[in-house]
């Protein structure tokens, strides 16, 4: 194979206006436009054929990526010689973006295309995509139609190597498989097939030494790949790793917890009585520092109790104060029987350490309810339930999060498509 | 995948967390801890001040 012809740069003068045209893809150039006063020419005529006139500024669609800027891009330089504006409707409102053409001498053509800040590089797909429903399949990689619209230019400078004119108009519909779009453009019979990936703007500003910084993205683009997406899978699976090792720890408690009685006595109390408080029996709590269970069963129908508790520590004087109400409430009305609260209570009292203990109790009732017997029960080393799903509540919120965002991400893409999500949210 | 280790960073700490608690028996029950109670509270229960004497209670039922 003989080696590619070295890139060749002609000028050449503007038949309409006299000014001189640089054509940097010498014998691929179908069409050249007049950088001054917008004439486009045909490339292939030796007199540069005049093949459209349109009345625009430069100034009113600078290309930020200058034509004749070179930059090295996926192993090979090349040169920008072309730049157009095309745009579209949907629901009454244009959208704009802007296509940059490179060309390699070697490597031929390729383009960037830029809307709100996403920028991605295209080249003609090298297979035909296989249709799929409303999907196409392209080399083994499933694309999901995002939408379909007319496509029509409305700025072009520079030179392409096909025939531009402005007002020209395509069928083009969009598939995407993030970050790669793959789009159909079709005119008359022919459709052409373009691959594009999602790149960030830094990248082209870095590989064609632009000055200033790349435009900041605004929104979420179509083919715009999630930075949240591949966390969310990943999280989850992190997720059921820790959950296991909850359900393990959980299992291991409720198999080793001694659940160990220290103290049961009943008690019965008059609310008219003038001293209500006293104290029971000393009771030790052995092992380690531990979860102690109080329990309460108090025949209170229709009634209730109050019980001001205090745990003491004998040896040292530590006392631990908490008051529980035991209430139960029954009766039928119009709607037929209801009933309220419980006849029994339980209370867990955290990092009891181990010792000898008594109980300060001094109930409280109404007067006019009676004697009212209750049962006072302590255990000590009790599972606490709440612990475990405080756990797997703390675990789920994150990996929640982290999956909501990718949702609220997807619906933004998808609410420009033809297929919207239900609504729109916040991205990332 | 920065979100994924500092998610795993902190689900260990959690699992940790969850199995000191498990050990130490700890709880959601707020109780006042009182330090220094007289020995004399076991003979005269009554000049004990209890923290929740007097709150409010349920009389009710529908």
């Amino acid at each position: 194979m003989s080696p590619a012809a070295p890139p060749q740069v002609q000028s050449l003068t503007c038949p309409n206006c006299g000014a001189s045209l640089t054509v940097r893809s010498m014998g691929r150039a179908i069409t050249i436009v007049c950088g001054h006063c917008h004439s486009i020419l045909d490339a292939k005529d030796p007199q540069l054929r005049i093949l459209q006139r349109f009345d625009a500024a430069t100034a009113a669609e600078p290309p930020a990526i200058p034509l004749g800027s070179r930059g090295k891009w996926r192993g090979a330089d090349y040169e920008v010689i072309g730049f157009q504006v095309r745009s579209m409707e949907a629901d009454g409102i244009p959208y704009s973006w802007r296509e940059y053409l490179l060309f390699n001498p070697y490597k031929g053509f390729r383009y960037f295309t830029e809307y709100n800040g996403h920028w991605n590089d295209c080249s003609v797909a090298t297979a035909l995509p296989e249709a799929q429903g409303i999907s196409v399949k392209y080399l083994g990689k499933t694309y999901k139609h995002f939408q379909t619209y007319t496509a029509t230019t409305t700025f072009v400078l520079g030179e392409f190597p096909w025939r531009v004119t402005v007002d020209d108009a395509v069928a083009v519909t969009d598939y995407v498989a993030p970050p790669y779009l793959l789009s159909s453009e079709m005119s008359g019979s022919e459709t052409t097939w373009t691959l594009g990936e999602y790149i960030n703007g830094a990248d082209i500003w870095n590989a064609f030494g632009l000055p200033g910084a790349a435009p900041t993205p605004l929104g979420v683009y179509e083919n715009q790949p999630s930075r949240m997406r591949a966390s969310a899978s990943q999280i989850w699976f992190v997720f059921a790793g820790l959950a296991t090792a909850v359900f393990v720890i959980f299992t291991l408690s409720q198999l080793f917890s001694g659940r160990e009685e220290v103290f049961r006595e009943a008690y019965s109390f008059s609310p008219s009585s003038t001293e209500a408080s006293f104290v029971t029996p000393e009771f030790e709590l052995k092992g380690r520092t531990s979860s102690v269970e109080v329990q309460t069963d108090a025949d209170v129908t229709n009634r209730w109790i109050y019980l001001n508790y205090a745990l003491i520590d004998e040896d040292t004087g530590q006392a631990y104060d908490f008051g529980r109400e035991v209430s139960y409430y029954t009766g039928v009305d119009s709607d037929g029987g209801w009933q309220e609260g419980s006849q029994r209570d339980r209370v867990v009292l955290p990092s009891i350490p181990p010792g000898h203990y008594y109980l300060r109790i001094e109930p409280e009732s109404d007067a006019s309810l009676g004697i009212i017997g209750y049962n006072v029960t302590v255990t000590r080393d009790v599972p606490v339930l709440g612990l475990y799903l405080a756990a797997i509540a703390a675990l789920l919120l994150p990996a929640l999060l982290v999956s909501w965002r990718v949702y609220n991400f997807e619906q933004m893409r998808w609410a420009e498509s033809d297929h919207p999500l239900v609504s729109t949210g916040g991205g990332e | 995948m920065i979100w994924n280790r500092l998610y795993l960073i902190y689900g260990i700490v959690v699992v940790l967390l969850l199995g000191a608690g498990a050990y130490r028996g700890w709880s959601f029950t707020s109780v006042n801890e009182v330090k220094n109670v007289p020995k004399s509270i076991r003979d005269n229960p009554g000049s004990y001040r209890a923290i929740y004497a007097g709150y409010h209670h349920y009389t009710g039922g529908k």
